[in-house]
């Protein structure tokens, strides 16, 4: 058994080593939806957050009672039920945001971070650690997703946090606000990273 | 209520708003799998297949169960329990049936489960009122719609693989991704194309 | 044979306390968000009354607002907003609901004529599910402010109320811009805001004016 990572260890390796998006492609499903409006990925990055690292804190205190065959459907209602009260407490203290939203919050249950997370993490360390886990990797996504925001807000509205921020003859890129907007913007930006940043072995290879 | 036809709105969600290409659902297993077109293909046709059966079962549960009982709010856990449930079907099917199909489909089969689009769907069809017959066309519509999607990005990425030289860095993900958004503006030209009321 | 009792019972008691906590988080905020939702089609409400509410403004203040300016009333089986003047006295205008298949979905909005039903005061619409960018911009200003001051009138046969059509030269006098880029959603706030008014004006209206 390896020697388990001390906790600032496992935060900087959700953070960026292996920081889910950037590295493993995943789970960039729903929210990219969102990240038209800094606001809206703000709220979602909050609900993301507290979902998988409430999830990963409760699989990781229930793991040595959780049989394995049932432990997907364990998992699945543990995350459903943290992903409900997210979305109820934004409609009830964001109700405009809420309704910006749709079932794009619902959706973070799919998201295969929340799920990847208590699989191949909380169901073998303690709570603890999962916690921190969780929070490491939610953060390291939710940073992407803000970087895509402030890029996608002011070209294709105008505005940042609905202040305007363009001078005022700008025309709004509106292709920006649309969704191929948000895939070119996140392709390029993993381009960037992977061209300036190589991580594994297999990317280096891949640079020649 | 939306008046739209049924006809109408199943070549909607194909095209004009299509569910991965403008909703940005069912992305995760689509970076993997469009490697191959052949099982990119028969992934296609179990995700129709399972998007219809569950959109019209989610339908059903919503607004003949939760509702009634005044439970709607359990409805991101019944949809996933249906839909869940429905795969493994499926899954026991094929694989007694359609050994072939199996094998080929591996793991994809069930994470189709997890797939954004499936539940996404549902929750879509409730948002926008959808009456049985739509929720059906529709669902049949975005599966199609995913399908085509998947098929299309996958055969440009291999081609372009194939044939060009990359730059650093560009190789995977980034260039899926903005083959896909390529792909998602030429399906915004379909916007034009349909004739409501 | 124990394993499987133990998976059953696990699960069962895993549902029981997550469903419970689930139920408990939504009564505890069923109130609030009921009032959000009571709230929201209130400032709607007040704003095409002409009515000046802060955006900013809390819940109690807008409900005070509401309280003081607007009384609704049921006409043939339909609500009408009534707006009052300051005093409570004088009737300002009337609102009612608007809404229809959009192009992705219901648009809800609110419209709101003056105390003759001869003019448009103002419209808004509070909910859709539009393409951003394209549908969504009927909430925009540019496009609601078109409507302010348009005659109404019950229409016979072909004739509408109002158009919405392309922008370009040439207006003639009940022509709006429509939404460049968005061709369905345009048409089908044509479609069921002409033909919300001519409702209102037909059944409503002729049973208001009988007091």
């Amino acid at each position: 058994m390896p020697k388990p990572l001390s906790s600032s260890q496992i935060f900087l390796q959700g953070l960026w080593n292996d920081n889910p998006v950037l590295r493993q492609i995943l789970g960039i499903c729903s929210t990219l939806a969102v990240t038209n409006l800094l606001v809206n990925t703000l709220v979602m990055n909050a609900g993301l957050i507290f979902t998988v690292g409430m999830s990963s804190l409760t699989v990781s205190i229930l793991r040595n009672y959780t049989p394995m065959k049932i432990r997907m459907m364990a998992q699945t209602l543990i995350i459903a039920s943290y992903v409900i009260i997210v979305d109820i407490a934004i409609a009830a203290y964001l109700p405009d945001i809420s309704e910006a939203l749709g079932p794009y919050v619902g959706l973070i249950i799919t998201n295969c971070i929340v799920m990847g997370r208590c699989e191949a993490f909380a169901m073998k360390n303690r709570p603890w650690a999962s916690f921190l886990d969780g929070l490491a990797m939610s953060l390291g996504y939710g940073a992407v997703l803000l970087i895509i925001a402030v890029i996608r807000e002011p070209l294709g509205f105008g505005t940042l946090l609905g202040y305007r921020v363009m001078p005022e003859g700008f025309t709004p890129w509106t292709i920006m606000i649309m969704a191929p907007g948000a895939f070119f913007t996140l392709g390029l930006f993993v381009w960037f990273l992977r061209a300036k940043f190589p991580q594994t072995a297999e990317e280096k290879k891949q640079g020649h | 209520m939306v008046q739209v036809d049924a006809g109408t709105l199943l070549f909607a969600a194909i095209f004009t708003n299509n569910i991965l290409l403008t909703n940005f659902l069912g992305l995760c297993p689509f970076l993997a799998i469009s490697r191959e077109i052949r099982s990119a293909l028969g992934l296609g046709a179990a995700v129709v297949f399972v998007m219809t059966c569950t959109a019209v079962l989610n339908y059903l549960a919503y607004y003949y169960v939760l509702l009634p009982l005044n439970l709607d709010h359990f409805r991101y856990i019944v949809f996933i329990i249906i839909i869940a449930a429905f795969v493994q079907l499926v899954e026991m099917t094929v694989e007694r049936f359609f050994p072939a199909l199996y094998y080929i489909l591996g793991i994809f089969l069930p994470l189709i489960t997890v797939n954004c689009a499936i539940l996404g769907a549902s929750l879509f069809l409730i948002i926008r009122e959808y009456t049985l017959v739509q929720s059906m066309a529709y669902g049949a519509g975005s599966g199609a719609g995913w399908m085509i999607a998947i098929v299309a990005v996958g055969a440009l990425r291999e081609k372009v693989q194939k044939s060009a030289k990359l730059p650093k860095g560009l190789e995977g993900p980034a260039l899926t991704l903005i083959i896909t958004g390529i792909m998602a503006l030429a399906f915004t030209a379909f916007s034009g194309m349909i004739q409501i009321q | 044979m124990k394993k499987r009792l133990y998976s059953i019972v696990f699960m069962f008691v895993l549902t029981f306390v997550f469903a419970a906590v689930v139920s408990a988080v939504k009564v505890h905020n069923e109130e609030r968000i009921q009032i959000n939702q009571q709230v929201k089609l209130q400032r709607v409400i007040l704003k095409v009354l002409g009515v000046p509410v802060d955006e900013k403004a809390p819940n109690r203040v807008v409900i005070q607002a509401f309280e003081r300016r607007v009384k609704a009333i049921e006409v043939k089986q339909q609500t009408l907003y009534v707006g009052y003047g300051e005093g409570g006295k004088q009737i300002t205008g009337y609102a009612f609901p608007v809404g229809g298949a959009g192009f992705w979905g219901p648009v809800y909005g609110m419209v709101s004529v003056d105390p003759e039903a001869s003019r448009i005061m103002g419209i808004a619409f509070y909910r859709h599910s539009e393409t951003p960018g394209l549908g969504a911009r009927i909430t925009e200003t540019w496009f609601t402010k078109q409507f302010a001051g348009l005659p109404i009138f019950p229409v016979e046969g072909d004739k509408k109320i109002f158009f919405l059509k392309p922008a370009g030269p040439g207006k003639g006098p009940n022509e709006l811009d429509a939404i460049t880029g968005a061709t369905g959603t345009s048409r089908a706030v044509e479609a069921f805001v002409n033909r919300d008014l001519d409702r209102f004006l037909r059944e409503m209206w002729k049973q208001v004016k009988k007091g």
